[in-house]
């Protein structure tokens, strides 16, 4: 008998051909949709683009203008935001993974890490309205700054101590073995040897953070001018694209496009780089 | 190697230690219990360890010479849970109670099984240690580099190179640096875990040559599997076996005429 | 003193979410304490009388992301069997790369396109018609009433579904990848077809991982902000149909905190994040359970 042929067997065959193709559908259907909106954005986008984008602010509805001012804040704004999180979210990872390591309350930190890492980033906004901007009476760049660390910093901290869990226990000997302390060679030879996955992480918290819309509505909250002063309010790309994009102005969508490619690069790129570099830093 | 004489049908709990005389001992273990958590994996220790000889560990994996090796200088002490009870003398004081974890560190230097060079150039892995220690001038330490490369018989290699990173080496070379790091910080003693575990045939025979070298000033213990190795870089042998020191004795006794049959089977073999 | 640094680095990791947690519940006292139980039943908001219940935002969260999950779920899991089991290695690696370089687009893109593009198709196209032919009375028509302008609950569904996909695509392939290959090889060893050996061997291997992914992307949808904003056309009270706008917690704090002028609908907005915090908390402590601490 050709068992090949029977019919239980084509019957297998049959159903298992269709699962594939189905699995080919699904991968379709998404590469389609998400080309889609990639292919609106780069048209759209592109169609924006100019050079008074980066030397005009914000016009109002039915003049030139550019997006000079949202662009400015959001550059200091993340990049407060990212020195904040580089500190506590390397320190707080070298803890994870060098001192806190197997104990029970390495266990609860890593946890609530999970939990900022995938909490709502409109609460961050919240919390950093009733932290700083309540208190103080206005608007800033610095509570801006502060929430975007907040959702920077569970990337570095888990980037971190998953890169330095992966250096050799050699490693760490080797450097005591000469009579070193622990944090001495943690500083100098650990960090130096995870120089490449601790980058990456912090390139992975800059592309989180630089589309953020959500923590600035109402911690920024926006100017129409450059702003230089971080305790002033602040401009910054997302909110002026969420501002620009419901309003009924043509010129104001078509500015709200470019500056949605404008961040989606920055994000490709910050994560395309995060990514060559983690590839090269995993063989430990 | 000449087939040994087994010699005698002892009781499988006997032990034979021949002790050197004791003023001339660098390190005296005696009676060292060690503990990973509530799991006792030494069983009263005796090492006694000659000054500015070669001593080796053999016996089978598991058998606590690198536990052992590595209470010496205490790095046990990195992991919670892991703990030493006894003695181990080191020119009158004890590791273990009298002296400074960094100072019996720099001391008493290691190499480890894997080469460890750090993500720094070979110039640098040679200072990064003497900087812990002291404060030298820039021409001080260019010496100490090229003194330790040389005496790790690995300067002629590296000479024109000393600003590439230690990475970049071969594995034989990585290892003979991490030796020439340890020694940089002149250290009394040096601990070798398996150092030729992860080298070919031709630089672990360089760097046996360079254990020889050293040995003229320095105290080495060496943990090795590999039987030979013990036999053609040390002056004195331990075997152990199951967490215990079984036989100590001169390493030409102790592979020509092992006194206890345990010993003699390991070494010839049939077991291990 | 470096080892002190760190403590405290990891320390104010903890104070942060708990700070999070306290501010919310401080923020929202006055409405809770005001409202009730009545807060989480009632569906009228209303800033002019300060009356506020939060029961239209959490119905339209939790509708909104099941609805995407339902939509996400099965096109994920399609395309993390197709890149593993199926795909030509060459193209594998690269669309893989695509999928995880997608799960990176901020939200604020995924809204735009729902808004100027997808909405006022789905308007013209699917709800238009579909209203056209319903008979009055009918349960299609009650399904599918509606403002035609395609700001509702079910585009916004979409616009989740389509943003969470390659997330969860990406993680599905990754857990994938950790079934050891001697496995997979031993059930084509006994003849099964590839969809057999998926039955078999691949998905009882990730199960557990399975949920825990599910979860997550299930946090993701429920906390999404801006693309949901965008699109849902922001109406107070329970969505009436499928086709009816709606609000999520989200989208409502969004909306209108900044305007909030008056103490008690500031504190409303506060309560309303408080709700939000422990839905999704609650989401994640089970996914947390499920993949457990693989670090510990």
């Amino acid at each position: 008998m050709n068992r090949a042929s029977s019919p239980r067997a084509r019957r297998r065959q049959a159903v298992s051909k269709i699962f594939s193709v189905a699995c080919l559908g699904a991968t379709m259907v998404a590469v389609i949709a998400l080309a889609l909106i990639l292919w609106t954005l780069v048209t759209k986008g592109a169609a924006a683009l100019s050079p008074g984008l980066f030397t005009q602010d914000q016009p109002a509805p039915g003049s030139v203008g550019g997006l000079r001012n949202a662009i400015v804040g959001s550059l200091i704004m993340c990049a407060i935001g990212m020195v904040i999180a580089l500190v506590v979210g390397i320190l707080a990872g070298t803890w994870l993974a060098e001192y806190g390591r197997g104990t029970k309350r390495a266990s609860v930190v890593r946890f609530f890490n999970d939990v900022l890492l995938s909490a709502p980033s409109i609460l961050v906004g919240l919390f950093i309205y009733e932290l700083m901007v309540r208190p103080f009476h206005g608007f800033s760049g610095y509570a801006g700054a502060v929430a975007l660390a907040f959702l920077a910093t569970p990337i570095v901290v888990r980037t971190t101590e998953d890169i330095l869990t992966l250096q050799p226990d050699a490693l760490r000997e080797a450097g005591m073995a000469l009579g070193a302390g622990h944090g001495h060679v943690i500083r100098t030879v650990l960090w130096r040897a995870a120089g490449a996955g601790i980058v990456t992480g912090g390139l992975l918290g800059f592309a989180r953070i630089s589309g953020e819309t959500a923590p600035l509505l109402f911690t920024s909250l926006g100017s129409q001018f450059v702003q230089a002063d971080p305790s002033q309010p602040m401009a910054s790309l997302p909110t002026t694209i969420f501002q620009f994009a419901l309003s009924a102005f043509p010129d104001w969508q078509r500015l709200a496009w470019a500056g949605a490619l404008l961040i989606a690069v920055a994000v490709l790129v910050a994560n395309i780089a995060g990514r060559l570099l983690g590839n090269r830093s995993h063989r430990p | 190697m000449n087939s040994p004489q087994i010699s005698g049908l002892e009781e499988d709990e006997a032990t034979s230690i021949t002790r050197p005389v004791d003023e001339a001992l660098h390190l005296n273990v005696k009676n060292l219990d060690f503990f990973y958590g509530k799991t006792q994996a030494l069983f009263g220790v005796d090492l006694p360890v000659e000054r500015k000889k070669i001593t080796a560990l053999i016996g089978p994996s598991g058998c606590g010479k690198s536990t052992l090796l590595r209470t010496l200088n205490r790095m046990h002490e990195l992991y919670p849970g892991q703990r030493a009870e006894g003695e181990v003398a080191f020119d009158g004081q004890d590791v273990l109670e009298d002296l400074a974890v960094a100072d019996v560190r720099s001391r008493i230097g290691m190499v480890f099984q894997k080469p460890t060079p750090f993500p720094m150039s070979i110039y640098d892995n040679i200072a990064y240690g003497v900087r812990l220690h002291r404060r030298t001038s820039k021409a001080q330490m260019n010496e100490i580099v090229e003194t330790s490369l040389t005496r790790a018989a690995l300067w002629n290699e590296v000479k024109d190179k000393l600003h590439s990173s230690g990475l970049s080496l071969s594995g034989g070379q990585q290892q003979r640096l991490c030796v020439a790091r340890a020694i940089a910080v002149e250290p009394e003693v040096l601990l070798l875990d398996e150092p030729a575990s992860a080298l070919d045939p031709v630089s672990t025979a360089k760097l046996e040559e360079t254990l020889h070298v050293l040995a003229d000033d320095i105290t080495i213990v060496i943990v090795t599997h590999n039987l030979q190795q013990a036999a053609r870089v040390s002056t004195h042998t331990g075997f152990m076996y199951l967490g215990r020191m079984i036989e100590f004795g001169p390493t030409n006794e102790l592979f020509a005429a092992p006194r206890l049959r345990r010993t003699g089977n390991y070494i010839t073999g049939r077991f291990g | 003193m470096f080892r002190i640094a760190c403590a405290s680095a990891a320390t104010l990791l903890l104070a942060s979410l708990a700070g999070l947690m306290v501010s919310l519940v401080i923020g929202g006292w006055p409405a809770l304490s005001t409202f009730g139980f009545s807060f989480l039943t009632s569906s009228v908001w209303n800033p002019v009388t300060d009356v506020y219940g939060a029961a239209g935002p959490i119905s339209g969260t939790l509708i909104t992301a099941f609805l995407s999950l339902i939509i996400a779920l099965p096109l994920a899991l399609g395309i993390a069997l197709f890149l593993v089991e199926f795909c030509p290695p060459m193209l594998s690696r690269p669309i893989a790369m695509a999928v995880e370089l997608l799960a990176g687009i901020p939200s604020i893109v995924y809204g735009m396109w729902g808004l100027f593009v997808f909405a006022p198709w789905f308007a013209q196209h699917i709800q238009l018609p579909l209203m056209m032919h319903a008979q009055d009375g009918s349960w299609l028509a009650s399904l599918v009433a509606g403002v035609p302008n395609g700001a509702n609950i079910f585009t916004a569904s979409v616009i989740l579904a389509v943003m969470i996909l390659p997330y969860m695509a990406a993680v599905f392939r990754e857990l994938f990848l950790t079934v050891p290959p001697h496995l997979r090889e031993a059930a084509y060893g006994l003849g099964c077809t590839p969809y057999e050996t998926v039955r078999a061997v691949l998905i009882p291997y990730v199960r557990r991982g399975m949920i825990g992914v599910i979860m997550l992307g299930l946090g993701r949808a429920l906390g999404e902000t801006m693309a949901v904003t965008f699109i849902i056309g922001n109406a107070h009270g329970f969505p009436h149909s499928l086709f009816a706008s709606g609000s999520t917690l989200a989208s409502t704090i969004a909306n209108e905190f900044a305007e909030a002028t008056g103490a008690m609908h500031g504190s409303a907005l506060m309560a309303l994040g408080l709700v939000l915090f422990c839905i999704t908390f609650a989401v994640l402590g089970i996914a947390r359970m499920l993949i457990g601490d693989q670090r510990a």
